[in-house]
C-alpha cells in the first residue's frame, strides 16, 4: 500500500501548486451558502413555523454546508480521465505496476483532503456567523466515517463515467447528467424530508441520497441507529458500484485505442 | 537470450468516418460509417537481450501502436508477443517491473513539481527501498547530467531538459528493456546528441535493451546496430544499420573544385550534374552503372583539381528510397485496397 500512500502524498504536494483553485473553491462555498441562508430566511419566515419536516432553519443550513462541502470537495476525476484518454497520457498511467483504478483513488483522495478542510473551515464559519453553532459535536466522528464513505462512493460513480471516455473520449454530458441527479436525488438543493414521501423512499434508496443526504442528515441529527442505517446503505452500495467499476475497468481497458499513435 | 519474440501480430482500429461540413456531421450522426484501419498487419520480428534495435516508419506506420502493444497497454487483434518472457497485456504489471517506457510527446514527470518528487514517487511505486532510491537517483542523475534540474518544476525546464529527466525516471527500476518512442521529437541538434549519448552509454554500463522508435534516422545512425523499418503497419525492412547503408547506398555524390575555370557545357559521361560554377562543380553517378574510377578520371582530366569530396546519401534518403520502393509495389497497391468499410 506504501505506493498508493505515495501516490497520495505527491497528489497533496501537487494541489500546493494550485492555491487560487482552493482561494476560488472557498469563495464559491461562501457564495453558496450565504444565498441558500436567505433563501431559508425567507421559506421559513413564509411557512411561519419554527421546523419544517422536523428540521430548524439552524440545521437546514448546517445540512447543507456539509452537503456543499462533500461536491465542491469532489476530484474532478472524470474529467482528468477523458482529458487523459484524449491526450494519450494514459498510457503512461497503464503502464505502471499498480492498479489504475486504486492509483486514482489515490490521486483523488490527495486531490480533495486540502479542498475538504478549507471549504469546511469557510462554510462552517459563514453559517456559524448566519445561523448560530454546528449541530452536537459528539456526533462528529460519525459523520467522519459516512463522508469517507460518501467519497468512496462518488468516486466510483465519477471513475465510471472517466472510464466511459475509454469508448466515447468525451464524458462532459455524462457529468453533467450525475450532477444534477446529485441535485435532485443526492438532496443538494433542499433535504430530502421536505419531498413528499414517494419522491423520498425513491430517492432515499438510491446512492445518491448515501452520497450526500445521509451524512449530511446524520451531522444535523447524530444517533447510533442513524449512523448504522447510513453506513449499511453505503457499504451495500459501495460493493455494488466497487464490483461494476472493476467489471467496465476490465471491458475498457481492452477496447482502449489511445489517439496520436 | 530474446527480450522481445513477435509472431504475426495484428492490431485493427475501429475509426469513425464522416464526411465534411454540417450534412456530413448529421449524417454520421444518424448512420455512422466505421472504418477499419489496420494499424499494424502480420508483424513478425526478435530482439535480443541488451541489443539496441531501431524501429523506424513515417507517421501512421504502426510504431507507437506495437511499441503501446509491448508494454501491454492495448490488447492486440491477433498474434502473439512475448516481452521478456511475459504476455504484456495479460501481465502488465509484472511485466511493468521489467521494463521502462518513454513517450516522447507526452510527459509523465508531474508538470507542477520538481522532477526528483516524481523520481521518488516511482522509487515507491516500483517497490524499491529509500537506499536503493537514493543510490539510483545520484547515479542516474550523474549519467544524464541533471544534478541542477532536479529541484525546479518541470514545467521550467526546456524540452531537451526535461526528455533527459524523462528518460532518467524511466530507468530508476533498473530495468532490463527500455521502450524509447521517439525520445528525441522536437529536440534541437546539441540535445539530440546529449540524449544519444546518454542512452549509449546505459546499455553500455547496465546492459539494458532499447527499443527505440524514431523519425530521426539520425537518432538510429548513432544508436543502433540492427533497425527494423516499418510502413503500413508491415516490416519492409529488418538488418543491420551497416548492410542497409550497403545494400541502398549505390550512388555517389562528388564536389570538386578546380584552380582554373571549367570550360562552358561541361560534362562528365554517366554522371547527373546537380550544380555547376565557374571553379566547381556538383555531380551524382550510380555506382551500378557508372564505376567511381571512370568518373574520377574523367575529373581529373579536367583541370587542375584543388579539393575533392566524395559523399554517400544519407540515412534519410535511403530510407525514402524504401519508403517508395515499398510503396509502389503491387503488393502494397493491392494491400491499401484493402481497408474494408462497413455500415453500423
Amino acid at each position: 500500500m506504501s505506493k498508493y500512500w505515495a501516490v497520495f502524498k505527491t497528489q497533496l504536494l501537487n494541489n500546493f501548486a494550485y492555491a487560487g483553485d482552493l482561494a476560488a473553491g472557498s469563495v464559491m462555498i461562501v457564495l453558496f451558502l450565504w444565498i441558500f441562508a436567505q433563501l431559508w430566511k425567507v421559506t421559513y419566515s413564509a411557512v411561519g413555523t419554527e421546523r419544517i419536516a422536523g428540521l430548524s432553519r439552524q440545521d437546514t443550513l448546517w445540512y447543507l454546508m456539509l452537503a456543499e462541502v462533500i461536491v465542491l470537495s469532489k476530484p474532478r476525476l472524470a474529467r482528468t480521465i477523458a482529458q487523459q484518454v484524449r491526450d494519450g497520457s494514459v498510457a503512461y498511467l497503464l503502464n505502471k505496476p499498480y492498479h489504475f483504478l486504486l492509483y486514482q483513488c489515490s490521486v483523488g483522495l490527495g486531490d480533495s483532503v486540502l479542498r475538504i478542510v478549507t471549504n469546511t473551515l469557510m462554510g462552517g464559519a459563514v453559517v456559524w456567523l448566519l445561523v448560530g453553532p454546528p449541530p452536537n459535536p459528539q456526533g462528529w466522528p460519525l459523520v467522519f466515517v459516512t463522508v469517507v464513505l460518501a467519497w468512496l462512493l462518488d468516486f466510483c460513480i465519477t471513475a465510471m463515467i472517466g472510464l466511459a471516455a475509454f469508448i466515447t473520449e468525451e464524458v462532459r454530458a455524462f457529468e453533467w447528467i450525475y450532477q444534477k441527479i446529485l441535485f435532485i436525488l443526492g438532496g443538494l438543493l433542499i433535504p430530502l424530508d421536505f419531498y413528499p414521501s414517494w419522491l423520498q423512499t425513491i430517492a432515499k434508496a438510491t446512492p445518491f441520497a448515501y452520497t450526500l443526504y445521509g451524512p449530511a442528515r446524520l451531522f444535523v441529527e447524530p444517533s447510533l441507529l442513524r449512523f448504522g442505517e447510513v453506513v449499511l446503505g453505503q457499504v451495500v452500495w459501495l460493493a455494488i458500484l466497487a464490483g461494476l467499476l472493476t467489471f467496465f475497468y476490465q471491458r475498457g481497458v481492452t477496447r482502449l485505442a489511445i489517439n496520436g499513435g | 537470450m530474446s527480450a522481445i519474440t513477435v509472431r504475426n501480430l495484428h492490431k485493427t482500429f475501429q475509426a469513425k468516418h464522416k464526411a465534411a461540413g454540417l450534412q456530413g456531421s448529421l449524417r454520421a450522426l444518424w448512420k455512422p460509417e466505421w472504418q477499419m484501419v489496420e494499424a499494424v498487419r502480420d508483424l513478425s520480428f526478435d530482439m535480443e537481450d541488451g541489443e539496441l534495435l531501431g524501429f523506424i516508419g513515417p507517421n501512421g506506420a504502426g510504431k507507437s501502436t506495437t511499441i503501446k502493444i509491448l508494454t501491454g497497454i492495448l490488447h492486440p487483434t491477433g498474434g502473439d508477443v512475448s516481452v521478456l518472457g511475459y504476455v504484456p497485456w495479460q501481465q502488465r504489471r509484472d511485466l511493468a517491473y521489467q521494463i521502462g517506457s518513454v513517450f516522447g510527446q507526452r510527459p509523465q514527470l508531474w508538470y507542477h513539481l520538481p522532477a526528483i518528487d516524481t523520481f521518488y514517487l516511482f522509487g515507491k511505486i516500483y517497490e524499491l527501498d529509500d537506499k536503493t532510491i537514493r543510490q539510483r537517483i545520484g547515479f542516474l542523475t550523474e549519467a544524464f547530467e541533471i544534478q541542477d534540474l532536479l529541484e525546479t518544476p518541470v514545467r521550467k525546464l526546456s524540452l531537451g531538459q526535461r526528455m533527459r529527466c524523462e528518460v532518467a525516471a524511466s530507468l530508476l527500476h533498473k530495468p532490463r528493456l527500455i521502450l524509447l518512442d521517439e525520445p528525441s521529437i522536437g529536440l534541437d541538434v546539441v540535445a539530440k546528441q546529449r540524449i544519444r549519448d546518454t542512452i549509449k552509454r546505459m546499455n553500455e554500463v547496465e546492459n539494458v535493451g532499447v527499443l527505440l522508435t524514431s523519425h530521426d534516422a539520425g537518432d538510429i545512425e548513432a544508436l543502433c546496430k540492427r533497425v527494423i523499418i516499418v510502413n503500413h503497419g508491415q516490416i519492409i525492412y529488418q538488418d543491420k544499420v551497416s548492410a542497409l547503408k550497403r545494400s541502398y547506398l549505390t550512388s555517389k555524390q562528388v564536389d570538386v573544385r578546380y584552380a582554373q575555370p571549367l570550360p562552358d557545357n561541361f560534362q562528365v559521361a554517366g554522371a547527373e550534374i546537380l550544380k555547376a560554377g565557374q571553379y566547381g562543380i556538383k555531380l551524382r553517378f550510380d555506382t551500378r552503372i557508372t564505376p567511381v574510377e571512370a568518373v574520377l578520371t574523367q575529373l581529373a582530366t579536367a583541370g587542375e583539381l584543388v579539393d575533392v569530396t566524395i559523399s554517400d546519401p544519407s540515412l534519410e534518403e535511403v530510407i525514402r528510397t524504401i519508403y517508395q520502393q515499398a510503396d509502389a509495389s503491387p503488393a502494397r497497391r493491392a494491400a491499401n485496397g484493402e481497408v474494408a468499410r462497413e455500415r453500423v
